[in-house]
């Protein structure tokens, strides 16, 4: 009743599928890095890809903590002095998106800018 | 300084002083005792003192995304706490004078958590900044400012609900509660967009330019109502489930399981 080589061979099949699905799919983010040092964001401007998810790094290297803040892109993340925080962002449509430090937004100020072209 | 601390503890009070009037106000038409606050305030404390001494291994957790999942735990158990509170109030009808032991402790929950969550961001901030010379009195001072303008709109919502009929300061509560509890949940989707548990997807509308996030009036309803400049369709979706669910339960404990006055 039931082909086994060919019941054998449709989940070989379904296997690997999925496993090419699941490794575009779960393709890695770029990642970009942002350190925070004296309330200041270094670098206060990147450039992303458009319509990409990218990983964000924040590191602080002050003692102080710092909260990651951008009504913008709607992010929000403290960041205790002295450690780093992930924060996923995009895809996003090319435009400019700023964020601050709410503990320090006098100094800590710093934006996005999503482009179209491929350019880091 | 002094003025960024007014600002950054004011927003972090503003929403959990809004809930604790509504549900303060709650308490002087449906009898609850005034033990349940003691106990949040004490669960809260508690809390986040210990959760904003743990942020930095808690953010380290879950590949670099636990502060936004324990966040969003937190939002959803107040969600819940809420549905419960909507639920036990819409029961009452009349004055029963029978105390309901479920009703206080849902509240409680709910402060607890909500407290718990913006006071870690504020005892972070505060004992972070005390420790630089230049910074400690502003901070202090600013802070102190902050929670009293947070707590006195809190008061107000107290006293403009105790002025009403108990009937319709009842509805009005659960409405404003279910504004609450949906703010909850676009909240915890939010953070669970940012950790990548949930799909980011293009914003729905965008009414920055009409009403800004960071204008005074954009902050009050976001700390009241939830507001968002620009939601994405998962983001309004989880809203409207979370508001309707509030209904639901309003609904649920007036028609289904009501309790009726004695006439005794």
């Amino acid at each position: 009743m039931i082909d086994r080589k060919r019941t054998a061979r449709l989940f070989a099949t379904a296997c690997a599928v999925f496993a090419i699905l699941g490794t575009t799919v779960q393709a890695a983010p770029p990642v970009y890095e942002i350190e925070i040092r004296n309330h200041l964001f270094e670098p206060d401007e990147i450039t992303i890809p458009a319509n990409t998810k990218v990983k964000l790094v924040v590191i602080n290297r002050d003692p102080t903590p710092e909260e990651f803040e951008s009504f913008e892109l709607n992010r929000e993340k403290v960041i205790m002095g002295g450690s780093r925080a992930i924060i996923f962002i995009g895809p996003l449509p090319p435009g400019e998106y700023p964020f601050f430090g709410e503990f320090n937004p006098d100094t800590a100020l710093g934006k996005i800018i999503v482009s179209d072209d491929d350019a880091g | 300084m002094l003025v960024n601390s007014v600002i950054i503890v004011l927003r972090e009070v503003l929403e959990a002083a809004l809930m604790i009037g509504i549900l303060l106000a709650v308490a002087r038409h449906v009898p609850t005792g005034r033990r349940w606050l003691l106990v949040a305030f004490v669960l809260a404390l508690g809390g986040a003192v210990a959760y904003a001494r743990n942020l930095a291994t808690v953010s380290a957790m879950f590949g670099g995304v636990g502060q936004e999942l324990l966040n969003a735990g937190m939002h959803l158990g107040v969600f819940a706490a809420l549905v419960v509170v909507v639920f036990y109030i819409a029961r009452r009808h009349g004055d029963v004078g029978e105390r309901s032991r479920v009703l206080p402790a849902a509240m409680a929950v709910a402060v607890a958590l909500a407290v718990a969550q913006e006071g870690s961001e504020v005892f972070i901030y505060v004992s972070g900044f005390l420790q630089v010379e230049e910074f400690a009195s502003g901070v202090t001072l600013g802070s102190i400012a902050g929670a009293g303008i947070g707590f006195s709109v809190g008061v107000l919502f107290y006293y403009a609900l105790v002025g009403q009929p108990e009937g319709r300061a009842r509805w009005i509560a659960v409405i404003l509660l279910a504004f609450a509890a949906a703010n909850m949940c676009i909240q915890a989707t939010n953070l669970l967009i940012q950790a990548d548990w949930l799909p980011s997807a293009a914003p729905l509308w965008d009414s920055s330019a009409l009403l800004p996030e960071d204008s005074l009036v954009g902050q009050l309803l976001y700390a009241l109502v939830g507001y968002e400049a620009t939601p994405s369709a998962l983001e309004a979706g989880t809203y409207g489930i979370g508001f309707a669910f509030i209904l639901l339960a309003a609904f649920a404990g007036w028609w289904l399981f009501p309790i009726e006055e004695a006439h005794a």
